[in-house]
């Protein structure tokens, strides 16, 4: 569009000054090669082509050499005293399309390329910016354009990829209800009927369960929201490690804390269920309760197991268990928040990491 | 009665309640089921399922607590315990089962129902603590003068152990109370869950204009 209008500008320009110049026969014929050149633009601007950085590059060097063929049209008096031939308003042209598909830097040296020729057929440059406010206008052009171009294209990107999320995740959800609907219920059924049956069958039963348990965790893993840029759902990322031994209470709604801190709470969380598994007895169940005070986030990690007996701390800094209690300490300490361990013979431990929100 | 959209599923589960002594006096797949069959059997618990044919066991429980307001809701679900099973519980449901207990397990927790008592996993009670604490920081920032309830400091005491995995006789032992008033005090704050669900409900038609047609 503001390539038509400044053709039809460049039109009027050169009814206006052809007289005036010394070759007028082959000021006509550089006007014809203008337009050709305006009406590829357009062509290739429309067809795809024309967006490349090639392209544009090929662009600059045509409006660069029009520019300069002033020399061969036109007297140093009229270049002088006038704009350059093609017209300023069509040279912008390609400092718009520089600017548009490599940004505001590339978009301004183009309109620096462009006030350069003027410069040369001129002979001078004016340093008076309050009379020729050509360069700051090529500048701010291709600055301007540029950003704008750029702001456009990122909210694009990120409307195309919010809109695949989307999609993704109403996917997500319809095999989550036909999972649900369909096969957990008939796994819940074989492995209720196998353990009344009893014998072999109660093997299958368990078989059954283990993926009843499986599937019903999968779908409901599959409901978790990628963390929303720089914050992160502490209970969301717990609830995945939720299986028949590990147990996780979480409020309805999401505790979202700034995703780094959360990815080192979950750490300090991950160590004491770790630690659960491999120091409280095979028959220890793990509970993790996550609970949202506002201005702080507290992670219980309690389980049912040995504990730690009296007198066997010696015994514990050499199976390593004191090595991960000081490192779950450690890094608590470091996210400003607290870890408190409340542990007896026979009554399991249980770790309290309360954390204050920023 | 026992309402789930799964044929084979519902008709295992009446038949086990029929062999361990129970009364199963109605069916239905849907909510719409559910009221009409309650309003006519008015039974003693309903054991729900939180995903139907025409809804949702929230729905439901309301629906069915309100042609039958002597009944007592059990949900039965096979989805983990998130905010579905507080929306029924709020609606007024006073138990939470998943599907994978034992046969031996939902007898009993039936029993417990039918006598009025609390039946809940720890899941429930991470669930109805962050529903208290999201009352109350609406209460800090909502308009002053509004009469949304809280839990005691015993309360939330014995929420916590329940979320973290004791049992009502572990947390009782340890509170030196009787068992019975953990259950009580669990149940208590189930009541007013479902309390303050009403005043929310009554002042959202208020403020929308709804009370008025």
């Amino acid at each position: 569009m503001f390539r038509l209008l400044s053709c039809i500008y460049a039109l009027g320009f050169q009814i206006a000054i052809n007289p005036a110049l010394d070759r007028p026969v082959i000021g006509w014929a550089l006007f014809a090669v203008l337009i050709a050149w305006s009406v590829a633009c357009a062509v290739a601007y429309l067809q795809g082509f024309g967006r490349r950085p090639s392209w544009v590059l090929a662009e600059i060097v045509v409006v660069a050499a029009l520019i300069l063929s002033t020399e061969l049209i036109a007297s140093d008096q009229w270049a002088f005293d006038n704009q350059s031939w093609p017209t300023t308003l069509w040279a912008t042209n390609a400092t718009i399309s520089a600017a548009i598909v490599s940004g505001p830097i590339v978009g301004m040296l183009a309109g620096v390329v462009v006030m350069v020729a003027s410069t040369v057929v001129k002979g001078f440059f004016n340093f008076d910016l309050g009379r020729n406010a050509t360069i700051v206008i090529e500048l701010a052009v291709g600055l301007a354009v540029g950003m704008a171009a750029q702001t456009a294209r990122r909210a694009h990107a990120e409307l195309e990829q919010a809109a695949r999320l989307a999609a993704s995740h109403q996917e997500r959800e319809r095999l989550s209800r036909q999972v649900h609907d369909g096969a957990i219920q008939v796994l819940a059924l074989v492995s209720r009927r196998g353990r009344e049956i009893g014998g072999e069958t109660a093997e299958l039963a368990e078989l059954a369960g283990e993926q009843e348990r499986a599937l019903r965790r999968l779908v409901s893993s599959t409901e978790i929201e990628p963390a929303l840029g720089t914050t992160a759902d502490i209970g969301a990322m717990l609830r995945q490690r939720a299986s028949d031994r590990v147990s996780v209470s979480l409020p309805a709604d999401p505790v979202l804390l700034d995703a780094d801190v959360a990815k080192e709470l979950y750490a300090a969380a991950a160590n004491a269920l770790d630690n659960v598994a491999a120091h409280a007895g095979p028959e220890a169940h793990a509970y993790v309760l996550v609970e949202d005070l506002g201005d702080s986030v507290t992670v219980s990690i309690r389980d049912d197991g040995i504990g730690i007996p009296d007198g066997r701390l010696v015994d514990a800094v050499g199976e390593g268990r004191i090595g991960v209690a000081k490192s779950i300490v450690g890094r608590m300490n470091w996210l400003g928040g607290s870890a408190k361990l409340n542990t007896g013979p026979g009554s399991g431990t249980e770790w309290e990491l309360t954390l204050p929100r920023r | 009665m026992v309402v789930d959209d799964h044929p084979i599923w519902r008709d295992a589960v009446a038949r086990d309640l029929e062999d361990d002594g129970f009364n199963v006096v109605a069916t239905a797949d849907g909510v719409a089921a559910a009221r009409r069959r309650a309003a006519v059997v008015q039974p003693d618990v309903v054991l729900m399922d939180m995903r139907l044919s025409d809804g949702d066991g929230a729905q439901a429980t309301g629906e069915v607590l309100a042609v039958s307001p002597s009944s007592r809701i059990l949900v039965l679900s096979a989805s983990d315990e998130r905010e579905d099973v507080l929306e029924a519980v709020k609606a007024g449901a006073t138990g939470y089962l998943v599907k994978s207990a034992s046969k031996q397990e939902l007898g009993a927790a039936v029993r417990a129902t039918a006598e009025g008592r609390a039946v809940f996993t720890p899941g429930l009670a991470g669930l109805v603590l962050g529903e208290y604490r999201r009352i109350a920081q609406v209460r800090r920032t909502g308009p002053p003068g509004t009469s949304l309830p809280s839990l005691t400091e015993r309360e939330t005491e014995i929420l916590r152990h329940v979320a973290k995995g004791l049992t009502a006789k572990q947390i009782a032992t340890r509170l030196s109370l009787s068992h019975r008033t953990i259950e009580n005090h669990v149940q208590a704050t189930f009541r007013k869950l479902q309390v303050a669900n009403r005043v929310e409900l009554a002042r959202y038609a208020i403020e929308h204009g709804l009370d008025k047609e």
